[in-house]
């Protein structure tokens, strides 16, 4: 299975989802002659015909890869085990925001920011010493003074800190 | 809490040359922080306003829009974040130079033409609000359908190679632009019962998560280190390359000029077309996406233009063409001043004061700039580790301040997701963002104009200007496809030959 | 760009009312239990129930003992603020500014905290809807109208897809049994655009958004569906005295979380009568078209609940919700 088959197969499934949640939308008799699901069913229809177009591609590629199989491995396919390998240090960079998320409405965002900072900096490789957790400090209050006080946007003050930090 | 502001409106007893360049500084400022619209960084100084002389106030919140305009091209070249849904197109060409270590020429490049731009439009404003208000009412529902479309023929020159991707790619963009309240009958469309998602997803939020979080998502794996090869000093251009960019910039004038009076455009139309005439009438269009300097300028000149242009039909008709003149707007309200053919006459020393104070920022933008952007700079080439951890926390915390919601934040997350997965296939994310951008005007003006001549088709026809877009639009993909199939036809030949 | 009235985003900007702005108060000022009361809004800075909630709380302060704050809490179509509101002491503290668009975003979306767990203090407010055309088109009267749409098709506007405007134009269409096609739009200005090029027949908007153009003469109003005639208008009729028996209220009130106690609802229903006989204030909101609609506390529940079942009605009816 390769990547554009693989594509395709997605675009269908979202192509799916999609139509089944149109269905969810409501009858409405202020509707006009398009109406609300309109345009939905005429993109749903127009990503199962794309997706189907880079599902047979993708098959057809195929095929005509391995007939040349034999012929060795090309470059391509070093590259994307390469790329492969950082996937999951992708979706770990990502999981630190997912936490963070998560987070924030206990913490609040003072100490939430600081952690994401810390994290993300040992995640990225930062050497650990006493100049991560001062860096992650030091910015969380930063961001503090720009986005809360500064700018006067209310960012969450957590739960567990509710009254003092605010 | 007394705040930065509170000391501010003590003292607008001061001259007009404060409340201009306070203003200006802070929209950059706000402007240049990821998610902090245009829009909301006029609303959070709007408060403080109320009690400010009127004059001073509206000319304020006007210096506050042209910082916010200017300054959303500050992380669109710097980190990959547009700071503003009108940077998103700055985005290409800003941060490939960035890449080669040219981040102080790009941003020099922005910053004289957004001054450019930013004075042909209040040229504009000043001189012409009386004829050009009338080419805003003559845009009917059917000429908006026009203008949509073609917006979205741009996509066809934005495939980046595979024309079933991009347009796979824009497929789902106008999906998402279907979340929502429905625009003509109000029922509500895939919320899923969510409060959050009544008012759509914003743009912005697709656009940070598939350029900045993926992007930081895939440096995360790579071992490449981005060396500052330039130093940190901003390059203004000189008159070489003035003059060279004298055709991009002149691109985005008029075209910012044209969606600043046609209200829902808000400057992502006119960045993104520009970006694509600036190609197609290029001398070196082959450099586009590798670092054009031409696709830095016709952008900002673009939206640059559109944040005096879009006063037109405020000013003339109390009629906000976008979220931030809608802000403006409520400035006005506040003071008692009723935007419209008579304020001229009644209140001329706001208007005196708005202009002023206006060509004030612009100017005072340029000295502003050369001495924010070097820390800018120097801030974004700290060791890489530490980058990625002040990138992301910035990005979460300005989308925050869009909705005030966590739910934001985990929808950006996702979106980087899908962005990620995105570049792994090989889908152009350009076509998506037009997709979301698009989506609703396109969708809601068919729709009106059906309704408005009972199902009949004609009605797009009987409209001069929606057939004039239509055709325009036509043109547009013919033309964009035919040299995309040459230019592979050419690859092929060249993979033959080599 | 989405472009839509309720602008979509939200942020927390503040204001110290009151007290600043206080100026010579003619009588001593009402104690009341708290010292600070926020005031919250779903609009955001400079939007219609922001500026409400502004004025008032600049003249309030006159005959209410506290300071007052607005607090701007946007997202979610006023769900947000709704839910903020509700789950603040009920000690007179904490008021939210009622206005049609709570009711419907309860009844649309159907958020964990809807207009029941409100309790709506006291109304102020009806803002004055009308009907309008182009000063020189063809229609002189609301009849004109109704004529030309029995003959022909008619074409009116709407501001918003779901919005009491929407409910008023499909009520005058069923009254007047005429087949007219009816647009929505993004808001009052997309739609007076439309009026004024003469794409629509009619608009049914809020006439603070069509002042400057009245004025400057290229709008004519040819009725309010408010149950009376204008003041600043009295040669408007109404729409009831057209013949068409739709009228509606657009109301702007306060409400607070459950329970609020007696002694502070007592205050307000004072407070409330003083501030719309203050000269000053008077002078102000006459100029903006406001009409004063005093409801005092025990009878504003009710009013309220008979607004959201005739709209739930309407709603159900059209099959927008189940």
């Amino acid at each position: 299975m390769n990547k554009d088959s693989l594509s395709g197969l997605v675009l269908l499934a979202l192509a799916g989802g999609y139509y089944w949640a149109t269905g969810f939308i409501a009858d409405s008799t202020l509707e006009d002659e398009v109406g609300a699901v309109g345009l939905p069913h005429a993109l749903t229809l127009a990503l199962v015909l794309l997706g189907l177009i880079l599902l047979v591609r993708g098959l057809l590629a195929a095929r005509a890869a391995a007939a040349h199989a034999a012929t060795g491995p090309g470059a391509a396919r070093v590259e994307d085990e390469e790329r492969d390998a950082r996937v999951p240090r992708a979706l770990g960079f990502l999981a630190i925001g997912a936490a963070y998320v998560v987070l924030l409405p206990y913490l609040g965002y003072l100490v939430s920011v600081a952690l994401l900072i810390g994290a993300v900096s040992l995640f990225e490789g930062a050497p650990r010493r006493w100049t991560v957790p001062l860096t992650a400090i030091g910015g969380a209050l930063l961001y503090w003074a720009v986005f809360v006080k500064l700018l006067g946007v209310n960012q969450p003050a957590g739960l567990l800190f509710q009254g003092w930090l605010s | 809490m007394t705040t930065f502001w509170d000391i501010v409106h003590l003292l607008t007893a001061t001259p007009i040359i404060f409340v201009a360049i306070m203003g200006l500084t802070w929209g950059i400022l706000g402007g240049a922080l990821p998610g902090i619209s245009a829009s909301i960084t006029m609303a959070l100084v709007l408060p403080f306003t109320y009690t400010m002389d009127p004059a001073m106030a509206i000319a304020l919140l006007a210096c506050v829009y042209i910082g916010a305009e200017y300054g959303g091209s500050i992380p669109a070249i710097l980190i990959r974040t547009p700071g503003t849904n009108s940077s998103a197109a700055t985005v290409i060409d800003g941060y490939e130079l960035n890449r080669q270590g040219r981040a102080g020429e790009a941003l020099g490049i922005s910053l004289m033409s957004g001054v450019i731009g930013s004075l042909f439009g209040l040229a504009m404003l000043a001189l012409l609000t009386e004829p050009l208000s009338w080419l805003a009412l003559a845009f009917t529902p059917p000429s908006y359908f026009g203008l949509g479309i073609l917006g979205l023929s741009v996509i066809a020159s934005m495939t980046g190679g595979s024309l079933v991707k991009g347009l796979a790619a824009a497929v789902i963009g106008l999906m998402i632009s279907t979340v929502g309240t429905d625009p003509i009958s109000g029922v509500t469309r895939y919320t899923f019962d969510i409060p959050d998602l009544l008012n759509g997803v914003e743009p912005v939020l697709v656009m940070v998560g598939l350029f900045a979080l993926t992007e930081l998502m895939s440096q995360s794996g790579s071992t490449a280190v981005l060396a500052l090869k330039d130093s940190v000093r901003i390059r203004l251009p000189n008159l070489a390359m003035m003059n060279r960019l004298k055709r991009s910039q002149t691109i985005g004038c008029i075209l910012g000029l044209f969606e600043g009076l046609t209200p829902g455009g808000g400057g992502s139309i006119a960045a993104f077309m520009s970006y694509n005439e600036a190609r197609r009438w290029s001398k070196t269009p082959e450099k586009f996406g590798k670092g054009s300097e031409e696709g830095v300028a016709a952008p900002e000149a673009a939206n640059n233009t559109v944040a005096s242009t879009a006063l037109i039909p405020l000013l003339s008709f109390g009629i906000p063409s976008s979220n931030s003149t809608a802000v403006l707007l409520g400035g006005l309200l506040m003071h008692g001043l009723l935007p419209g053919p008579r304020l001229f006459e009644q209140n001329p020393q706001v208007i005196d004061s708005l202009y002023v104070g206006s060509f004030i920022a612009i100017i005072a933008q340029i000295g502003v700039g050369v001495v924010l952007l070097p820390a800018a700079v120097w801030l974004v080439n700290r060791p890489r580790p530490y980058r990625a951890g002040f990138i992301f926390a910035l990005i979460l915390s300005g989308i925050y301040t869009l909705n005030m919601a966590t739910f934001d934040l985990g929808l950006a997350l996702a979106l980087g997701v899908v962005g990620y997965l995105m570049r792994i296939a090989g889908f152009p994310f350009l076509p998506m963002i037009l997709g979301v951008v698009l989506g609703h005007m396109v969708e809601s003006s068919y729709r009106r104009s059906l309704v408005l001549s009972g199902g009949d088709m004609m009605v797009f026809l009987q409209d001069p200007i929606c057939v004039g877009l239509l055709l325009a639009a036509a043109g547009f993909v013919i033309f964009s496809l035919s040299r995309e199939l040459r230019d592979a036809r050419k690859a092929k030949l060249q993979e033959a030959l080599g | 760009m989405k472009f839509k009235t309720g602008l979509a985003f939200m942020l927390a900007g503040a204001i110290v009312g009151g007290s600043l702005f206080a100026g010579k108060a003619d009588a001593q000022p009402a104690p009341y239990p708290q010292k600070v009361v926020t005031l919250v809004t779903h609009s955001s800075p400079g939007g219609g129930s922001d500026v409400f909630l502004r004025e008032l709380s600049k003249y309030l302060a006159k005959y209410i003992d506290a300071t007052f704050i607005v607090e701007n809490v946007q997202g979610g179509s006023g769900a947000k603020a709704v839910a903020r509101v509700a789950a603040a002491p009920a000690d007179g503290s904490v008021f939210y500014a009622t206005t049609p668009t709570y009711i419907y975003t309860s009844l649309l979306s159907k958020p964990p905290k809807t207009y029941k767990d409100l309790e709506p203090l006291v109304n102020v407010f009806a803002d004055s809807e009308v009907v309008f055309t182009r000063e020189d088109g063809p229609f002189k009267t609301l009849q004109d109208v109704i004529d030309h749409a029995k003959k022909d098709r008619g074409r009116w506007g709407a501001a918003n897809p779901a919005s009491l405007e929407r409910q008023a134009a499909e009520q005058l269409k069923r009254a007047s049994g005429v087949n007219a096609a009816i647009v929505t739009h993004e808001g009052g200005g997309d739609m007076m655009l439309n009026v004024l090029n003469g794409t629509l027949d009619i608009g049914v908007g809020e006439y603070q958004e069509l002042r400057s153009q009245i004025e400057a003469g290229k709008i004519r109003v040819l009725a309010t569906f408010n149950p009376e005639r204008l003041p600043q208008k009295p040669d408007v009729p109404t729409v009831k005295e057209s013949g068409f028996n739709v009228e509606l209220v657009k109301f702007r009130g306060l409400a607070g979380p459950k329970g609020v106690p007696e002694d502070v609802t007592t205050i307000w229903d004072a407070a409330i009568q003083k501030v719309l006989n203050d000269p000053e204030y008077k002078k102000a909101y006459t100029e903006e078209v406001l009409i004063a609609e005093f409801i005092p506390h025990k009878d504003y529940p009710a009013f309220v609940n008979n607004f959201a079942e005739t709209t739930e009605g309407f709603l159900k009816e059209t099959g927008a919700i189940k």
